[in-house]
């Protein structure tokens, strides 16, 4: 009942995760799965917290991903219902989808990037998230894995035991080069999650630049209610 | 404008935070908790590098007010930030530079600190205070989410004389292990306390569930139906 892509940009390296699931609060789930030039990776199915820092910390020790994969396959006796992704910092890629993950679940490894899911309406939900994440190979990473999204829920999204499945949480987040996140931004629980996801993402893009700048030189800052004003205007203008 | 809240549980050790804010979300900032090390949790005119650093100072052995001196002596614009820090001996330290403009406080206790700028008055902070020594004996992610509730009922935020509305809101609690038991968010809402609340009441209800699905994946019942007996129910 979830499905992602999780990718390393070619251009910058920087790395990151676009999830949407009926599970709540899915961005949870993937706390320690990002390291900065390490990788990046992610447990879905039946979701199995600690894979995140053992996948990233086995990276930093320089295990291949596909070693990766055989050490967390290893260690730990219901890896069958685990999907797993991993992708380390040259953007080689590995995906696991176990024997007893509900289906429909699928998985793909790109160039730089891996797709999956599971109980999904159909294999297409899967064609269409690599198709969204490939639309357009010049936009930024987090585009690229909001379009993903967007691409998969139309292609049908989630189905369960009695029938589609709604998309109640999201997760957009993107790590550069410092240790802390570049953009990590959720849905916890909410109907049409992914469309509550792209009108946060809007409203949050322009600001994040503003508070940096702000609090690298807060004598001269324009106050924060000034600046939302600021965009507000802005948008009625282009609206 | 913003106003938290962060703590070590007295009777678990566990740490945690819940904040809300105008500015979207507030939750980004999962760097901010070490599970078995500390909290700290910057804000006003905040620098992300902060509350890393903060922690890996905590790690060393640094105390809570000797790390303020360190982010003191390496800042031209110290007194523009706001910050609370609890290191895992329940050691408090807040500061509120008197630079941030607005009306910005803070109040701490022997394992919490209460702080924000941007308020309607101390009343918000002191209904932080009330709100999460409520009832101690609540656990503490309950706790600290009362004490936001607090906050917003006693007045919230205000700027040039006007309410500002809460629009993002996070709760965050660590207990020993590298992953949080609790990281719930609210990025952009309205009423974005109230809705932490909900999704708050609503995950309590799936935590054992979604333990059980990681934990015995083969006895786990499906998830759409486990939420379709709980929704009837």
């Amino acid at each position: 009942m979830t499905y992602s892509v999780i990718a390393r940009c070619p251009r910058t390296g920087r790395l990151g995760i676009g999830t949407a699931s009926y599970t709540m609060a899915i961005g949870a789930h993937c706390d320690g799965a990002v390291r900065p030039n390490v990788g990046v990776t992610i447990t879905q199915g039946f979701p199995l917290p600690r894979n995140n820092r053992l996948a990233v910390n086995l990276l930093a020790q320089g295990y291949t991903p596909s070693q990766v994969m055989a050490e967390l396959a290893a260690n730990d006796s219901d890896h069958e219902f685990r999907q797993i992704a991993v992708i380390d910092r040259e953007g080689a890629g590995v995906a696991h989808t176990g024997s007893k993950v509900r289906p429909v679940c699928a998985q793909r490894v790109g160039s730089g990037f891996v797709a999956l899911g599971t109980m999904l309406a159909s294999e297409k939900v899967l064609d269409a998230l690599v198709a969204g994440f490939e639309a357009d190979k010049h936009l930024d990473l987090e585009d690229r894995l909001l379009a993903a999204l967007e691409h998969g829920r139309d292609a049908g999204g989630l189905k369960g035991s009695k029938g589609a499945l709604k998309e109640r949480s999201v997760a957009l987040i993107i790590w550069d080069k410092r240790d802390y996140s570049d953009l990590d931004l959720r849905v916890d629980l909410k109907d049409d999650a992914i469309a509550e996801l792209r009108r946060i993402y809007i409203d949050f893009k322009p600001t994040g630049a503003y508070y940096e700048e702000r609090a690298r030189h807060p004598r001269n800052a324009i106050p924060a209610m000034e600046f939302a004003d600021m965009l507000k205007g802005q948008q009625k203008e282009t609206s | 404008m913003t106003y938290s809240i962060i703590a070590r549980c007295p009777n678990t050790g566990r740490f945690g935070v819940c904040t809300t804010t105008f500015s979207l979300a507030c939750g980004r900032r999962n760097e901010s908790l070490r599970p078995n090390v500390g909290v700290s949790k910057s804000q006003a005119f905040y620098l992300r590098r902060v509350d890393p650093f903060a922690l890996n100072m905590l790690a060393q052995g640094h105390t809570p007010a000797h790390i303020a001196r360190l982010l003191e002596v390496d800042d031209p614009d110290f007194e523009y930030r706001q910050f609370g820090i609890i290191d895992r001996e329940s050691n408090v330290f807040a500061y509120t530079g008197p630079k941030i403009g607005q009306w910005a406080g803070q109040k701490t206790g022997p394992y919490y600190a209460a702080y924000g700028n941007g308020l309607a008055g101390p009343e918000t902070v002191e209904g932080i205070v009330s709100g999460f020594l409520s009832d101690p004996d609540a656990p503490l992610e309950e706790r600290l989410l009362r004490g936001i509730e607090g906050g917003r009922d006693a007045g919230g935020q205000r700027s040039n004389g006007r309410h500002r509305p809460e629009r993002s809101a996070w709760l965050r609690v660590v207990d020993r292990l590298d992953w949080p038991q609790f990281d719930l968010r609210v990025d952009m809402h309205d009423k974005t306390v109230a809705e932490l609340r909900r999704i708050f009441e609503e995950f309590k209800r799936y935590s054992d569930y979604y333990q059980q699905t990681s934990r015995e994946p083969g006895k786990a019942q499906p998830e759409e139906l486990v939420v379709a007996a709980l929704s009837a129910a």
